[in-house]
């Protein structure tokens, strides 16, 4: 989370009051804030300390809940449904096109570290299908050629927001 | 006075430039459900909860004034109001659109509550997924505070004292049953809790708690406005109110629809009004409602059945949170049900073990009949396997993961047959 300051860390625990019962609303706000998409050990024990519990607390929170991560994401990660009602929306088409634009699987990290894309089981964009999240915005009703597009639009950093 | 086929939840959809405003959510109706229940004596409010026969809109269906009622008879000084934002059901997106579009409304039903209860607290628990809602919440429950419609004195009455805190999930399905969502609040991992006690006695940091969800609130003020027997007349006898519903899959207007109670299934599936009919030009085969753990129905049999509750539970069918999945003929139930056994085998917070193991077999077996490698007495174990799962499980996941594929297997047992390997020799031993 090199990308945050101390000061930056301090002013979201913070926020909460460096309440221990807020701790899942601290990880989940520092995790946005960082751009690598990970709380590192670093942090991890950083947190631990502020709020007086044990770094294993922590790493229980980070293991349970699913948007949480131990490890380092890539630039754009890239979210598809794999729930029944977009799988059989067409969501497969997404998957198939990224495996074969970006020529890696599912949660694994193209070697330039740009791109990352995984299943999540929804993202209430049941109606959109296929669709790609990437971090709030939902890219709708998807055809390969978009699809590609996307990728070299993200890739071209057309998508400063994000 | 509202009228059926009238928007009562939806009515202030897209009026408002800006949702978090007060100012004109007041102009459209807003806050009179809260001006008038401070009118009102509280033990009426209950009985106007009653007459309404709001079933919960989580997918439960408790009925909301009964909810109510075991809390305000609850002893304790202290007593949280809770809403459930963690909209995890795949096929579900009516939470979102409601704290999108009309966010002070979930405010105002928490309010109320907030003033039935003298409760100084509430919590709005929003999953991890919608952050862009986050900030809208926030900037509502500030605008709100601003105007005076939280915080001290609400209302200028001395004591009328509450506020709402939001805290964010992070990706558990599992957060959505009330009791993981508490434990989720104080702060350790969401795994529910050995009920009972019920959470209106021992709740939230130990204290009796209301948890309802994000379109129950919703409807509070509403009841309170009109009357809770002008709400139930926009249902049916045995459950009033609209429902926000969610259509996807294979229809041709996916999307988010408002429709009263006892609206013919058929005009949602074909009329141009809702989902348009077929948009593959493949008859429709089946339609799974209220969510994954919501039971499977078959179009063809449906005909003449509304969409209401009373209805669908005559025909093994629910409402739950309102998802409506429709697959034309292409989709094989096995393959359907595989994806859907993936999903919980995903989502079993592993705290029981007939959920954390049972649901793993159970995607193993689908996988099997998918494979079309099943061999005689696989039927036996994977539908002994779905029961003992039923019965053991600790909360509402595990307990509900065999509802789609018991109605799957008894709408469509020819598609299990035919993955069935007859040639192969019968199993000796069962295998635990």
């Amino acid at each position: 989370m090199a990308n945050i300051t101390i000061k930056e860390k301090n002013e979201i625990i913070d926020r909460y009051h460096a309440n221990p019962e807020q701790t899942l609303n601290i990880l989940v706000d520092l995790q946005y804030a960082s751009t690598d998409g990970y709380i590192d050990q670093a942090t991890a024990q950083f947190i631990a300390k502020r709020l007086g519990v044990t770094e294993t607390r922590i790493y229980e929170m980070i293991s349970f809940y699913a948007i949480l991560k131990e490890e380092s994401q890539a630039r754009y990660v890239l979210k598809i449904c794999n729930s029944a009602p977009c799988h059989f929306s067409g969501e497969p088409l997404v998957s198939r096109s990224l495996k074969e634009i970006l020529g890696v699987n599912e949660n694994e990290i193209t070697d330039d570290g740009m791109f990352l894309y995984h299943g999540i089981p929804c993202a209430g964009a049941c109606f959109q299908s296929p669709f790609i999240k990437v971090k709030d915005r939902v890219f709708p009703n998807l055809t390969a050629e978009q699809i590609s597009q996307l990728i070299s639009d993200l890739r071209a950093g057309r998508y400063p927001a994000l | 006075m509202v009228v059926r086929n009238q928007a009562v939840l939806t009515a202030r959809f897209n009026k408002l430039q800006d949702p978090t405003d007060v100012e004109t959510f007041c102009q459209l109706g807003g806050y009179a459900g809260l001006r008038k229940v401070v009118e009102m004596n509280k033990v009426d409010v209950l009985d106007e909860l009653d007459q309404s026969v709001l079933l919960g809109r989580g997918g439960a269906a408790y009925p909301v004034g009964k909810k109510w009622r075991n809390l305000f008879y609850a002893e304790s000084d202290t007593k949280y109001i809770v809403c459930n934002a963690d909209e995890g059901e795949p096929g579900t997106f009516k939470d979102m659109a409601l704290i999108a579009n009309d966010p002070l409304a979930i405010i105002e039903g928490m309010t109320i509550a907030g003033y039935v209860f003298n409760s100084q607290q509430g919590y709005i628990y929003i999953r991890g997924e919608y952050r862009n809602m986050h900030r809208r919440l926030r900037q509502a429950l500030t605008n709100a505070r601003k105007a005076n419609f939280l915080g001290e004195n609400i209302l200028g009455i001395p004591g009328f004292n509450y506020d709402i805190k939001i805290i964010s999930g992070a990706g558990a399905y599992v957060c959505g049953e009330s009791s993981a969502l508490l434990n989720s609040i104080e702060g350790k991992t969401g795994r529910p809790r050995v009920k009972p006690p019920h959470l209106a006695e021992v709740g939230l940091y130990l204290k009796p708690t209301l948890v309802n969800n994000v379109e129950s609130y919703a409807n509070i003020p509403v009841i309170i406005r009109e009357g809770g027997a002008a709400f139930r007349a926009l249902g049916t006898d045995k459950g009033g109110g609209t429902k926000l519903v969610c259509l996807t899959g294979h229809v041709k207007n996916r999307g988010l629809y408002e429709v009263n109670l006892g609206t013919p299934l058929h005009d949602i599936l074909y009329s141009e009004k809702y989902g348009g009919g077929s948009s593959t030009g493949r008859p429709l085969k089946f339609i799974h409602f209220g969510g994954q753990s919501g039971p499977i129905g078959a179009v063809e049999q449906l005909d003449d059945v509304a969409y209401s509750y009373d209805d669908l539970r005559a025909n093994e069918l629910t409402v739950g949170s309102g998802a409506i999945v429709v697959m034309d003929d292409s989709v094989s139930i096995i393959d359907y049900l595989t994806v859907v056994a993936e999903f919980f085998a995903h989502e079993s917070c592993g705290k029981c073990t007939p959920c954390r193991i049972g649901t793993m077999r159970i995607l193993e077996l689908m996988e099997k009949f998918q494979r079309k490698e099943a061999i005689p007495g696989d039927l036996e174990i994977f539908e002994t396997m779905l029961t003992h799962v039923t019965e053991l499980s600790a909360c509402g996941l595990g307990q509900s993961v065999s509802v789609s594929m018991f109605s799957g297997l008894r709408l469509f047992p020819e598609e299990f047959e035919v993955a069935i390997n007859r040639q192969t020799a019968d199993q000796k031993e069962v295998i635990w």
